[in-house]
């Protein structure tokens, strides 16, 4: 539930009261970047540049059900955020391994398709979070705020096209779908996951493991 | 998933009914692979009662037309839902798959 928080008075009681209370939200948060789409809006131009990323939005986005868990976006990177209970009622997805497999799938086939420039290769973050509010500070706006919101954004910088980094605690989420699945742990896209790295991010008081899935051609 | 498999004299329809989705995925890979291994590689994918596809879904189509493109087969789709030709046009798919409305027309192009 979104809790928007406005108050005239720097000192207010009730502002502090109201922060106070409001729940944590666990949920995934994930970070996408299209790769040199800055570079192609100076050499393309707007058509060939807004084509491209248009169409790699839509694949990320609309193919996996995606557009109403987007936050916010910033030029060609975008925030977005499930609830555990919206994942759960995902009709696309429903757990975080579906969720893993359809985001590598997507870039398996922007990454692949046989029609050369039509879409624009991408990176991802992926991290399952716990230390996160749904506040906003601003009129109509939705947003999250946390110190695991500030860790998927760390992990981001791990990231490179075709890849996608995945927080430890993600995978782990990932691990228990297939067992609820009854599936086997390596299936589909999991087995491609790397060996757990570990990295100390800078304003991030304990270490971070995290894996890497890279998407081959 | 269900995939209800019939064999004709110039090619094999495979009707895909219910979800195609990551839990379930595998299975149709499994058959297109063993298909394209036999030289079985003029299939039709009819999708008329496939009321969901996933990503993994439209990967493992692309995989198999690319596999028989370079067999010099053939590969056709045919009775899409307007929610999964959507998902098709968004991915750039109706560009590069020969997509017919009714398995009766994509039989004819074998």
């Amino acid at each position: 539930m979104l809790h928007y928080v406005n108050f005239t008075d720097p000192n207010s009681e009730e502002m502090l009261r109201m922060l106070d209370s409001i729940p944590t939200c666990p949920g995934v948060c994930i970070f996408m970047d299209i790769n040199k789409s800055t570079d192609m809006k100076y050499e393309g131009g707007l058509k060939e540049w807004g084509r491209k990323l248009n169409n790699t939005f839509n694949v990320l986005l609309r193919a996996n059900h995606l557009q109403g868990n987007l936050v916010k976006g910033i030029g060609d990177e975008m925030m977005l955020f499930i609830t555990d209970e919206e994942l759960l009622n995902k009709n696309s997805d429903g757990n975080c391994f579906g969720l893993l497999s359809n985001i590598f799938d997507s870039l398996s086939v922007i990454r692949s398709h046989p029609v050369a420039g039509m879409f624009l290769n991408c990176k991802v973050a992926l991290h399952y979070c716990t230390e996160v509010h749904n506040i906003t500070f601003f009129e109509g706006a939705n947003d999250y705020y946390g110190s695991d919101i500030d860790l998927t954004a760390r992990l981001m910088s791990k990231s490179i096209e075709n890849r996608i980094v995945l927080s430890e605690k993600f995978y782990v989420k990932v691990q228990n779908d297939l067992i609820d699945l009854g599936m086997d742990p390596d299936s589909g896209c999991v087995k491609l996951i790397s060996e757990r790295y570990i990295e100390n991010f800078k304003g991030v008081p304990t270490s971070t493991a995290f894996r890497v899935l890279d998407v081959a051609s | 998933m269900e995939i209800i498999e019939k064999k004709m004299d110039s090619c094999t329809v495979l009707s895909i009914i219910g979800r195609l989705d990551t839990t379930n995925y595998s299975i149709l890979e499994k058959k297109l692979m063993e298909m394209i291994a036999n030289q079985q590689d003029r299939i039709v994918v009819e999708c008329s009662k496939m009321d969901y596809v996933s990503s993994s879904g439209l990967r493992i189509l692309l995989m198999a037309l690319k596999k028989i493109t370079l067999s010099k087969g053939k590969f056709v789709l045919c009775g899409l839902q307007d929610n999964i030709r959507e998902i098709f046009e968004i991915s750039g798919f109706t560009n590069i798959f020969e997509i017919h409305p009714a398995q009766e027309e994509a039989i004819k192009v074998f």
